[in-house]
């Protein structure tokens, strides 16, 4: 075979692969009509078939680049992956998550005792001892939570943003309103990014991920057992009790998944190292997700609930059906019969 | 293959893909890039939203800001790729790409998954804490990305590895232009060469160096077709005009070409269809 004949008679094939593919690049293109998937089927094994005689005589690398480039882009429109919609999001949050981290339990077990443990630990230490809170938290920190949950209490959020362990810590007479709509603002994007980079940080093997528990728990802790030792106790756990059921638990199941993430590396089991990375990875990512959604779901009740001017004891009724709703939303939700 | 760092996907067509893999330095680039813009988007907006909301309803315009702050620092690089077939705007300006290794488009978990580790692999992160201002800025150092990508074989950081993707550069490749010299040009008489025969290499590489001589000016062409002119004059034990292999070796590599892959074909009249492409006549063809 010559290559000038071969290209003058593929060319215009060639030519028609290009339009097809341009008109699947733009979002105006609609959907495709079936005659022409059947058309587009066809010229991509012809694409495909070219490429591979094109490489074997060796008629050049600018041709090789050409086609390959045309069989790539051809390969991706159909291969795709599958498009984003709400119904496989919904799907994802009623069953695949619960369903994942119960598949993965014992990955949250341990998170969470490194996360509660060191929080139930401080809390009762700085309770007992409340000057112990200040080798933890800074002074002027201590302050301005004593002020939140004391009597008077407006507060701007940056001053309670302080490290990287304040967020329960909130609170204002105030009620509904602008200053609710800047604190949830304020609880997405600081929660939620601490959970996002408890996760991720397992990727160093697990370091990350434990050592941001850890500090998280000492510091909440002790924050709480520092506002208790102050008398605020109803009002910091009215507070805090109804969120608390899916921000503490959202934490400590990102852990879980930096812990597999670093833990996959750790006990590769019969895979190589990287292969058992692949495969957690991609479950442990889902898991993430998912505790994002949850803290997501917690900072709109931190932000417009736990501080609403209602008696402490609806807060307690409402808070505990929220643990039980947690409880049984990852414990049930998504069983297969 | 010439370039090394070329990654193969066999797909099920049963043809062996390749795309070019990108190093650290293009992909800083277009980190910067997307560093940049999404720094300007947070001040514009930000300064917008202030203006607008902070005599109306100054509490929701703090939320948003930090909402946008909350999207800007997790989502642009998730929604970007996954929309956007594995480009962030960064990305699109420097040509790169990220897909799987599968060669499949990035999917939504993949994307998440090489997005969300990056906070493992920009560590150790700068602090830069501007005191009375208030804004602090956080400058990555990227060092297990480094690592990684110069111990994996195909530049992937950790991101990646977990993740199963690979970040490509996706040029627009354009169907090169046979060079129009050979319609024009006689073939070697037989009688002036010997028996020796150019091998499968020689015969592309000429015909690639003619196709792509328009980026070169006349006289680099000519001085660097002259080596191979030469070489192959001799090689073929040419008896003709040695005068003119000199001075328009770019017609002499052409006639070559022309004499070895039209040989053994059957004389048939391709050209007979009318070609729009002769439009001028080469510098050399008038050997």
């Amino acid at each position: 075979m010559n290559k000038q004949r071969f290209l003058q008679k593929r060319r215009q094939e060639w030519k028609r692969f290009e339009q097809l593919l341009a008109r699947r690049g733009t979002a105006s293109g609609g959907r495709p009509k079936p005659a022409e998937i059947t058309e587009f089927s066809r010229l991509l094994r012809e694409v495909s078939n070219d490429l591979a005689t094109i490489q074997a005589h060796d008629w050049g690398q600018g041709l090789v680049e050409y086609l390959n480039n045309l069989a790539a882009r051809g390969h991706d429109a159909f291969y795709r992956a599958s498009p984003a919609g709400w119904r496989p999001a919904l799907e994802f949050i009623v069953a695949g998550f619960p369903r994942l981290f119960r598949r993965n339990a014992g990955y949250f077990a341990v998170a969470a005792a490194l996360f509660f443990v060191p929080l139930a630990a401080t809390w009762i230490a700085v309770q007992n001892e409340p000057t112990l809170a200040l080798r933890i938290v800074p002074a002027e920190q201590l302050d301005s939570f004593d002020e939140m949950y004391g009597e008077a209490s407006t507060s701007d959020p940056e001053h309670a943003a302080g490290g990287e362990g304040s967020d329960d810590d909130d609170v204002s007479d105030h009620g509904f309103g602008e200053e609710r709509a800047a604190m949830a603002g304020f609880y997405v994007q600081h929660n939620v990014g601490i959970a996002l980079q408890c996760f991720a940080r397992g990727i160093l093997l697990g370091v990350g991920t434990i050592s941001t528990l850890l500090y998280n728990g000492i510091v909440i802790g002790s924050v709480a057992g520092y506002v208790l030792s102050l008398g605020h106790s109803e009002k910091f756990l009215s507070f805090v009790v109804s969120h608390g059921s899916f921000e503490l638990t959202a934490i400590a199941i990102a852990g879980g998944a930096g812990l597999m993430l670093g833990d996959a590396f750790v006990h590769a089991g019969q895979r190589t190292r990287l292969e058992s990375l692949r495969v957690r990875g991609m479950e442990a990512v889902q898991i993430a997700g998912g505790a994002a959604v949850m803290l997501v779901v917690a900072a709109m009740i931190e932000a417009f609930w736990s501080p609403a001017p209602i008696p402490a004891v609806a807060k307690y009724v409402v808070g505990g059906f929220l643990w039980v709703l947690v409880a049984l939303y990852l414990g049930l939700s998504g069983v297969r019969r | 293959m010439v370039l090394s760092l070329n990654l193969s996907i066999e797909t099920p067509e049963n043809v062996v893909l390749t795309h070019q893999l990108a190093g650290p330095t293009y992909r800083l680039a277009a980190y910067l890039i997307d560093l940049v813009l999404r720094v300007g988007v947070f001040l514009g907006l930000t300064t917008f939203i202030m203006v607008v909301g902070a005599m109306t309803l100054p509490g929701l315009a703090i939320g948003t800001t930090l909402l946008l702050l909350f999207l800007l620092e997790w989502g642009y690089t998730i929604g970007f790729e996954f929309f956007w077939q594995g480009r962030t705007p960064g990305k699109y300006i420097c040509g790169l790409r990220a897909i799987h290794e599968n060669g499949q488009p990035l999917s939504w978990w993949g994307a998440t998954l090489r997005n969300l580790v990056r906070i493992g692999d920009m560590l150790p992160t700068m602090l830069l804490y501007g005191e009375e201002a208030g804004i602090f800025l956080i400058l990555p150092i990227y060092g297990p990305a480094l690592v990684a990508m110069l111990m994996s074989p195909k530049l992937q950081r950790l991101g990646d590895l977990a993740a199963r993707t690979v970040v490509v550069h996706s040029r627009r490749a354009r169907l090169p232009r046979d060079p129009v010299i050979y319609d024009k040009i006689p073939p070697l008489d037989p009688a002036e060469i010997n028996a020796v025969v150019p091998r499968s290499e020689t015969l592309a590489l000429i015909d690639q160096f003619l196709g792509r001589r328009s980026v070169l000016t006349y006289e680099r062409g000519h001085e660097l077709a002259g080596n191979l002119a030469q070489a192959l004059a001799q090689r073929l034990d040419y008896q003709g005009d040695s005068d003119a292999v000199r001075k328009y070796p770019m017609a002499f590599l052409a006639r070559v070409y022309v004499t070895f892959t039209k040989d053994n074909e059957p004389e048939v009249d391709v050209r007979a269809e009318p070609t729009r492409r002769r439009r001028r006549v080469p510098a050399g063809a008038s050997a």
